[in-house]
């Protein structure tokens, strides 16, 4: 150690960070072997109330940008639309609303909408088939036990699984009825839009159902009765449009509300939380 | 503070036709409990009826003094809950701190700083904290595990039920995971079930043993290595007589039970002897009762 120590201009401009690289360096150095001069440093530090670097905040907001995985489009769609930062990553973790899926959905959309839409004898009964079914089918991907592998430590968790499936079904119909809204205006006919009252009411039933059997099962039950139905419908002649249109559709607005109550009267045993019986 | 504590009074569970768990009465106060059991005894149905993952068929239950059969004492219970399944299914694509950010946000962590902080708390915890970004699909069976303990650890739950949380963990992280349960269980219930006598001896004050939906032994671990002294010897045959014998690497019989003959050299009990002359040398898996119809 020499006698000579850093001068107050200096050792402020250090502390303040607002040295050049050389002259931080040779002070740094300095301070190594010089013990009054890094009391001196201590001193300035707190008298002037300098930020000093947080270092365990530094690794914090490192860690942060390597661990924290940056969400998905969707999700920041759910953020866009308003819903807390935190709700919006539960809805969008569900397997249904993996890339995978929506592609999957919108491709056989796509494909009944544009056989529809070409005039196709059988293209309008295809959509008819596919649209209303779609988003019961999403919806009950997006909390099926068998799409959803961390079952039970969910299911141990304070967090209500009512609103949980709540929040992912809403969110699965603001994703999957515009797009299904959107290929129905290539179909000509009022089958691009009368499909709507009867996907709601499929959706209600999946619900209801996932009281009795698991959600997938329910969804796959009602599609195919749907179909079976529509094929009965085809072998008959007149227009198939019939089966959504005028009274049907009343009939569909009473599955609707029937099965949303049944659901919410039946909460508990939801298939989500069939232990719990 | 109010104590940490579990009672069980006459409580089974039945799956149809078959009983899984049959009149258990349990007092758990802080400290490590192990279960040990074969297969199929009812562990893990034990643990997932105190986990409040599966409701008793008969008797009462009450976890911190609650009863999870009433919902909003249920959720009361899971505030204070940590759960470690025998399997845990993790979503496609997940890494390991968003498996447990994702966990964190069910149990009410809903503030993102403090989540984060938490997360890599439990992270660190079970020694996984380098392996943050690393897609849990890309791990291996231990490092696994010890995501799964790490989302039961969040928020130092008041009970802690585990069901084999150090299968294929290698020794070294064994050992780590056994200084991380002894630190929780100062203040917390804990419950593991585990196939690893070795744990339970390390870990464990208090050892049940499970044996067809019915507890076989219930008390401290040292009482029941107590129960096998001066049953276990090395001969150079084995005993038929005994309840279970086998070859040792020296080439001599580890002989459990039956009658010690002369020139045989007595050997320290260890609590799998204890275990194994518990169940008399018995196959491990045993089916389950059928319920009496």
């Amino acid at each position: 150690m020499t006698g000579w120590h850093l001068d107050d201009d200096t050792l402020r401009r250090y502390v303040e960070r607002a040295d050049s690289l050389a002259e931080g360096a040779s002070a740094e150095q300095h301070l190594l072997s010089c013990e009054p001069c890094r009391t001196r440093v201590n001193v300035a530090a707190s008298v002037t109330e300098l930020s000093v670097i947080d270092l365990a905040m530094v690794w914090d907001r490192t860690r942060d940008a390597i661990e924290v995985p940056r969400p998905s489009v969707f999700e920041r769609l759910l953020r866009g639309a308003g819903l807390p930062a935190s709700e919006a990553r539960l809805v969008a973790v569900a397997s249904a609303f993996r890339g995978v899926w929506l592609t999957g959905a919108a491709a056989v959309l796509a494909f009944a909408a544009l056989a529809a839409a070409m005039g196709h004898a059988r293209g309008a009964w295809l959509f008819l088939v596919v649209a209303p079914v779609v988003p019961c089918l999403v919806v009950a991907a997006s909390y099926d036990p068998w799409m959803d592998p961390a079952l039970e430590p969910e299911l141990v968790t304070p967090y209500p699984a009512l609103r949980l499936i709540l929040l992912r079904t809403i969110a699965v119909l603001a994703l999957a009825l515009p797009a299904v809204l959107l290929f129905g205006l290539t179909v000509p006919g009022e089958t691009a839009f009368a499909w709507l009252l009867p996907a709601v009411g499929f959706v209600a039933a999946v619900l209801a159902a996932s009281t009795w059997v698991s959600p997938l099962r329910a969804a796959v039950a009602v599609s195919c009765a749907w179909l079976a139905l529509v094929s009965l419908l085809a072998t008959r002649p007149g227009s198939p449009d019939a089966i959504i249109q005028g009274r049907a559709q009343v009939g569909f607005l009473v599955l609707a509300a029937g099965s949303f109550g049944i659901f919410l009267l039946r909460r508990r045993q939801l298939r989500q939380l069939r232990p719990w019986r | 503070m109010p104590t940490a504590s579990i009672s069980l009074r006459d409580a089974g569970r039945t799956f149809g036709a078959t009983r899984a768990l049959a009149g258990v009465d349990l007092d758990l106060k802080p400290g490590v409990t192990g279960l040990l059991g074969p297969n199929g005894a009812g562990k893990t149905t034990l643990l997932r009826l105190l986990a409040t993952a599966l409701p008793p068929s008969q008797g009462r239950v009450r976890v911190l003094g609650l009863d999870p059969e009433v919902p909003a004492e249920r959720t009361g219970i899971r505030r204070q809950l940590g759960y470690q399944p025998q399997e845990v299914g993790f979503p496609r694509g997940f890494t390991a701190f968003a498996f447990v950010d994702y966990i964190a946000l069910l149990k009410e962590w809903t503030e993102r700083a403090a989540r984060h902080a938490e997360v890599r708390r439990v992270l660190d915890l079970v020694g996984l904290s380098d392996l943050g970004a690393k897609r849990i699909r890309a791990m291996s069976g231990g490092q696994r595990r010890r995501v799964a303990l790490a989302q039961a650890l969040l928020g130092s739950p008041a009970v802690l039920i585990l069901d084999e949380p150090t299968a294929g963990v290698d020794p070294e992280q064994r050992v780590v995971l056994r200084t991380v349960l002894a630190e929780v269980a100062r203040t917390s219930v804990v419950v593991l079930s585990t196939h690893q006598t070795e744990d339970v001896a390390a870990l464990c004050e208090r050892v049940i043993v499970l044996d067809r939906g019915r507890v076989r032994y219930d008390g401290p671990v040292t009482d029941l290595v107590a129960q096998a002294a001066g049953r276990v010897w090395l001969a150079d045959e084995p005993d038929p007589a005994a309840s279970v014998s086998w070859r040792t690497g020296t080439g001599r019989y580890r002989n459990v039970g039956g009658r010690v003959r002369d020139g045989a050299e007595h050997v320290e009990p260890s609590l799998e002897d204890a275990y194994l002359l518990l169940r008399g040398g018995a196959a491990e898996d045993e089916p389950a009762e059928e319920v009496a119809s």
